[in-house]
């Protein structure tokens, strides 16, 4: 985001936006410290309601692998992930270039469809896609949380976007030079939009890992069931009763999400805001 | 069927380097993944969702067509209207929280030294990495009116926190709040970015003209914004209702005496746990006629004074 002359506040409203500012982010960050601080107390610290542990424990973060099987949620969780992201890559990637450089009839209405897709909720189609999945025995397999979500209409979008603003001198010169058209795809295009697809991969990578809906409805048991579910399943079975490790296990789920963030921080917050996608 | 459908000013659009004709068969190869997937998961299934609204499903028996059946039980149930009036306040109550409320904070966050305005920008930003399972998770134990952190706070001042989540009368609003807490932050970065994109020589001209910072925010930034707020405002409308759905199913399971189901929770656990396809497909169908009607309203209202840069 590129500086720009912003308003001159006067004094009172200076003062306004920053106690705006101050609490706001104080909302957001108050709370996740607290989670943090809970799941390093002891049991006996939990209850006296102190926001700090006196000596802080990394118990609760062994006890919650004893108490579930958080170690197989996160190989679910990771592996569907990693692959359901790349499957969604490589579509995009076809479909975007097919789009953005080839003229075929019915290419307007296609990608009218494919942007339309981006708008049908989930609400319409759970149910047939769910008796699909059932029909193809996928039912509580990673097939069943990987297949049903390969097309990803966002990626295909802003794909497109930076393959159109792509400069045609460098693939008129591949092409003098005898290069196909998957060359130009492979050794052309490829290289140099790899920062744009990197920061795709890392919003469907956050969208996925977050995904609460679909593996609720398609999963029932250690074989498939995410992290997601399965922390869900423990503030059922201990209401509360164990919040330690409850909130360790928060906290360990919410950690891959954030370490890719403060990994490429900017370029994601760019490219979530271009895509205007909600979390 | 492209020559009915195609969108106008397309179709005769021409690329200068078109590719060779004996390559015509590629586009398609290419596309073939996604068009074969987008079928088979998102356009069939919503031609199916239609069906499977006017039929009865019977188990071991072929399909028998009720007519308008489904919807006409649906209309007669109870649970059916307060999943209705619920889904209408979620919708209405998040467009002050999650549309209007997030613009002043942009506002400030772009006027803020470039150090405190990158801080916010990633605090900000915090709540939309969060899964909406953790976000539920954290929000039952700091409301909890026994041993929450909330209450915690509050005890020393002799005060007692209210069951927020368990009262019928609140349950719905704190789930409103807690979604907006997730979605504000990244909102506001929306309306930053847009707020970015505004040319500087604009304001600087308008100073030199002597306009006042409320003066310039009303007549140059809120117009510029404005296709940023109504980007915002018509996926809110879309969007929340499913976006509640995990707080729904976590914290309240649709009650108390579902005071905080909507639609979409309905007709899940009209599929998931009555099996009633034909009313749960019905259900979904008039959600979503529901809200592109809501969506087509709001596009044509705020269309009349969104005024693009």
């Amino acid at each position: 985001m590129r500086e720009t002359t912003a308003l001159t506040l006067t004094p009172p409203w200076r003062a306004v936006g920053t106690i705006v500012l101050f609490l706001s982010s104080l909302s957001i960050l108050v709370p996740l410290l607290l989670v943090i601080a809970t799941s390093l107390k002891t049991p006996i610290e939990i209850h006296d309601g102190l926001p700090w542990p006196q000596s802080p424990t990394g118990d609760n973060y062994l006890a919650v692998f004893d108490k579930i099987p958080l170690g197989l949620y996160f190989w679910n969780s990771t592996a569907t992930t990693l692959l359901r992201v790349g499957g969604q890559l490589v579509v995009a990637l076809l479909a975007a270039y097919a789009f953005a450089r080839f003229e075929f009839r019915g290419r307007d209405l296609l990608f009218a469809l494919t942007l339309g897709a981006m708008m049908l909720p989930h609400s319409l189609t759970f149910l047939p896609t769910y008796l699909m999945i059932s029909w193809l025995g996928w039912f509580d397999t990673w097939w069943g949380l990987i297949v049903p979500n390969l097309a990803a209409p966002v990626g295909v979008f802003l794909l497109r976007q930076h393959m159109l603003a792509f400069p045609r001198d460098l693939l008129d010169a591949a092409s003098i030079d005898g290069a196909g058209p998957w060359r130009a795809l492979w050794l052309v295009i490829l290289p140099n939009i790899q920062p744009a697809l990197a920061a795709i991969a890392i919003l469907l990578f956050i969208d996925c890992w977050n995904e609460y809906f679909w593996p609720l409805v398609i999963t029932e048991s250690e074989d498939a069931m995410t992290v997601q579910i399965g922390i869900r399943r423990f503030l059922d079975a201990e209401r509360g009763d164990d919040l330690g490790p409850l909130m360790a296990g928060v906290v360990l789920v919410s950690l891959p999400a954030m370490a890719v963030f403060l990994w490429f921080q900017r370029r994601i917050l760019e490219t979530f805001v271009s895509a205007g996608l909600k979390g | 069927m492209s020559v009915a459908l195609a969108l106008p000013g397309n179709a005769a659009q021409v690329r200068p380097h078109s590719v060779r004709r004996a390559r015509h068969l590629l586009p398609w190869l290419l596309l073939s993944p996604l068009l074969l997937l987008l079928a088979a998961f998102t356009y069939w299934p919503l031609l199916h969702t239609i069906y499977l609204s006017v039929v009865d499903v019977r188990l071991f028996q072929p399909d028998r067509f009720v007519g308008l059946a489904n919807y006409v039980g649906l209309f007669r149930s109870p649970s059916f209207a307060a999943a209705s009036w619920n889904t209408l306040i979620y919708i209405a109550l998040s467009l002050p929280l999650k549309v209007l409320l997030p613009i002043p904070i942009a506002v400030f966050v772009w006027c803020a030294g470039a150090r405190m305005a990158a801080l916010h920008r990633s605090i900000l930003f915090v709540p939309t990495l969060l899964s909406f399972v953790v976000v539920s998770i954290l929000w039952i134990w700091m409301l909890n009116p026994v041993m929450g952190m909330v209450q915690s706070g509050l005890r020393p001042l002799g005060l007692q926190m209210p069951a927020l989540l368990s009262d019928a009368a609140t349950a719905i609003y704190a789930i409103i709040g807690i979604s907006a807490w997730k979605v504000i932050g990244f909102n506001a970065l929306l309306y930053l970015a847009g707020l970015a994109s505004i040319p500087r020589e604009l304001i600087e001209s308008m100073r030199l003209d002597g306009a006042t910072d409320w003066r310039i925010t009303r007549s140059l930034l809120l117009p510029l914004l404005s296709p940023t707020i109504y980007f915002v405002a018509i996926t809110s409308v879309l969007f929340t209702v499913q976006q509640v759905f995990t707080p729904i199913n976590i914290m309240t399971g649709g009650g108390p005496s579902n005071a905080t189901t909507n639609l979409f929770y309905l007709a899940y656990e009209m599929a998931f746990e009555s099996f009633n396809i034909g009313f749960a497909s019905a259900t979904a169908l008039l959600l979503f006629v529901g809200l592109g009607a809501l969506a087509a309203l709001k596009a044509w209202l705020l269309g009349r004074r969104v005024h693009y840069a």
